[in-house]
């Protein structure tokens, strides 16, 4: 059995997409437990922090998704850590400064439109740790997008964000109950007192992704945002 | 069926050929232009990712800043996209409309500063280590130059995180998102890398990539000809929110063994930020209207003040202090004079005056000679030093804080003055937006 602890959940589509560390004598590293015939789990019944023991195959996914590790049979819970728990273990993982860093290969900008992609034979790896210089998150057209500058200052754009609690935490704030304006609501919000709750978080961190090969390129997204949102804000705006 | 929000095709042949041009870079070149009702994302034409990139590129070809803000909670078609680009399109004809009216009443481009901030150096030392550090007498900058205390750098500081500080509050203080800028107007009289200030702020703030961004000179200067190009660019209708930002960072560049003390110690670092915003578009009666601004140079001064590098890495500081003073005095009251003339607004009437303050006791003798009290200069030298550009910011900041606590209708006018090297002197003034 391989003990993993959830660091991620993010969805894309009707899909989770779950990461996890596994701990290897003094070496964290990260591991993405597939269901034997998906990329993604329709249905996952944990939480971030979760500690879950698995039973994976020995053999990593294909390049760059070398994570990919099939879950060959149910898994259970052992114990839980508190987000604050979480991140220094991030910070021991997968963790880069710069752009080429990131995924150890050459990232390209799109040049029809927006978004970053590298390619699926230059990646090592499809996931990476970092901390930032500064971050937003914007709706542009229904689409959560986030915006943000590395520890080297270089700038990633309109990366979509697919962290499943935040990305819940937008659809909570649009909820047709919650009354009129939701949307401009929603920005005032992003573009305010988020920022502050976010850039002065001590465990504010991120980790970014690669997605599958699409149309041969994988695109660069915000897989997990810390600090993660809080229930209580929707009462702020 | 039409869909009466969708334009005729008649109207808009130039906008519906730049959005097709942009679809099919983005689908690829032999892709069928869908129907203009058709949900790109429904109908599987595009996902997620290639939308947004789809709007971008639109945005960027036609100029439009905020296409994705007016596409949200509406679906994801073409003609959406091309009815958001035309609101766009009436949107700025009405606020080159509004431009062209002031123009022809010649009266001064309606810009309003909705938002400011100060940010000093976080280490506040007595002037008397500052004395020490540079081998002169203990209290010397006290006695002779009035100043208490300097704020420098802490480590960690510098220009670029000052200033986005600095912007970050300003932005704050104007709800105004970053995303809303339409240009970055930075200036510095220590920052001397590239990338520029500007630049490095238009990252770090991750202001939209279509946000321009310009430095522009002056030194102490440098916050008053950045207003009056924020103040040109908005009146003209090529921008709506402008963010001008000013940071020095002096105390790594004056240092002891490098310049005199009598010069070197008279500086502080720090930074300031303001948010402007074309009246047009500002709904807010909060704020102060920008006045006119006059500049000039007064080139008889020029050697009073010179600095240079060297090519050993040193500094050649030609600084003549005691001209420099009387030109100082002599040249703001005289740009003083000419706002209040041009203003017509008489200095007896001004809540607060926002100019350089080479040192404190030249802040006072300014007062004396233009016969009004020194308590309307914010005392920025006497605690932070000289701040070069950011002097005359953090100065007009306080004032502006200040009058935010009065009652509408109490508010009272500002005035701007200030010099630089050359002798570069300029001057403009304020007016509540009541």
């Amino acid at each position: 059995m391989t003990k993993l602890l959830i660091t991620e959940i993010t969805r894309m589509g009707p899909a989770f997409c779950v990461i996890g560390l596994q701990r290897e004598n003094d070496r964290i590293h990260s591991i993405r437990p597939v269901p034997s015939s998906a990329n993604g789990w329709m249905h996952f019944p944990h939480q971030r922090g979760d500690i879950l023991e698995f039973s994976l195959t020995p053999f990593p996914g294909a390049k760059p998704h070398i994570e990919d590790r099939v879950s060959t049979r149910a898994f259970q819970k052992s114990s839980a850590l508190t987000e604050a728990e979480i991140v220094p273990y991030l910070r021991r993982a997968e963790l880069a400064r710069s752009l080429s860093e990131l995924f150890g290969c050459k990232i390209h900008e799109n040049k029809k439109g927006s978004g970053l992609y590298a390619m699926p034979s230059e990646a090592q790896r499809s996931i990476c740790g970092c901390e930032t210089q500064n971050l937003r998150l914007e709706i542009c057209a229904n689409e959560l997008r986030a915006s943000l500058v590395l520890p080297s200052g270089e700038v990633l754009r309109d990366l979509p964000a697919v962290d499943h609690d935040w990305r819940n935490f937008v659809d909570a704030a649009l909820a047709p109950d919650r009354g009129a304006n939701r949307l401009p609501r929603l920005e005032r919000f992003l573009n305010s007192n988020f920022h502050y709750k976010i850039m002065s978080c001590p465990h504010h961190f991120i980790r970014l992704g690669l997605t599958r090969p699409y149309n041969g390129l994988c695109w660069l997204m915000l897989d997990t945002l810390f600090p993660l949102p809080q229930k209580e804000w929707l009462e702020e705006f | 069926m039409n869909d009466s929000r969708f334009p005729p095709a008649s109207k808009t042949d130039s906008r519906r050929s730049l959005v097709e041009a942009c679809f099919r870079r983005e689908a690829g070149s032999a892709a069928s232009i869908p129907a203009d009702s058709v949900d790109l994302l429904e109908a599987g034409i595009l996902d997620s990712m290639a939308w947004v990139s789809f709007l971008r590129a639109v945005e960027t070809a036609s100029g439009v800043s905020d296409l994705g803000s007016g596409l949200n909670e509406r679906s994801a078609s073409l003609g959406e996209v091309l009815a958001a680009l035309q609101n766009s399109a009436s949107e700025m004809s009405r606020t080159n409309d509004a431009g062209l009216h002031q123009k022809i009443s010649s009266s001064p481009a309606q810009a309003v500063l909705t938002g400011s901030s100060a940010v000093p150096g976080s280490r506040l030392l007595p002037s008397e280590e500052v004395d020490r550090a540079f081998g002169m007498p203990a209290g010397k900058l006290r006695s002779r130059a009035g100043i208490e205390s300097l704020a420098h750098a802490a480590e960690g500081e510098n220009e670029l995180t000052l200033a986005a500080r600095a912007a970050e509050e300003a932005l704050r203080a104007a709800s105004c998102g970053a995303q809303e800028m339409d240009w970055i107007i930075a200036t510095s009289e220590t920052h001397h890398d590239y990338p520029s200030l500007s630049a490095q702020l238009h990252s770090r703030l991750l202001v939209r990539e279509n946000c321009g961004a310009l430095d522009v000179g002056g030194a102490c200067l440098g916050l008053l000809n950045a207003l009056t190009v924020a103040q040109s660019l908005i009146g003209s209708g090529q921008a709506r929110t402008i963010l001008v930002a000013t940071a020095d960072v002096h105390s790594r560049t004056l240092t002891p063994g490098r310049v005199a003390g009598e010069f070197g110690g008279l500086f502080g670092d720090g930074a300031s930020a303001f948010i402007l915003r074309s009246a047009a578009r500002n709904d807010s009666r909060e704020g102060y209207r920008l006045g006119e601004f006059l500049f000039g140079c007064a080139g008889q001064y020029a050697a009073a003040i010179q600095v240079s590098d060297e090519r050993n890495g040193g500094l050649t500081v030609q600084f003549d202090g005691e001209a420099l003073s009387r030109a100082a005095i002599t040249r703001m009251e005289k740009v003083l004079t000419s706002v209040e003339m041009r203003s017509g607004i008489p200095r007896s009437s001004v809540g607060g005056f926002a100019t350089h303050q080479p040192n404190p006791r030249l802040v006072t003798l300014l007062a004396k000679q233009c016969g009004v009290s020194p308590d309307t200069f914010p005392p920025v030298a006497q605690v932070s030093g000289n701040l070069g550009s950011s002097t005359c910011g953090a100065a007009l900041h306080e004032i502006l804080r200040s009058a935010s606590k009065q009652p509408r209708g109490h508010r009272r006018p500002i005035f701007l003055a200030s010099l630089g090297p050359g002798l570069l002197f300029g001057g403009g003034w304020l007016t509540p937006n009541d």
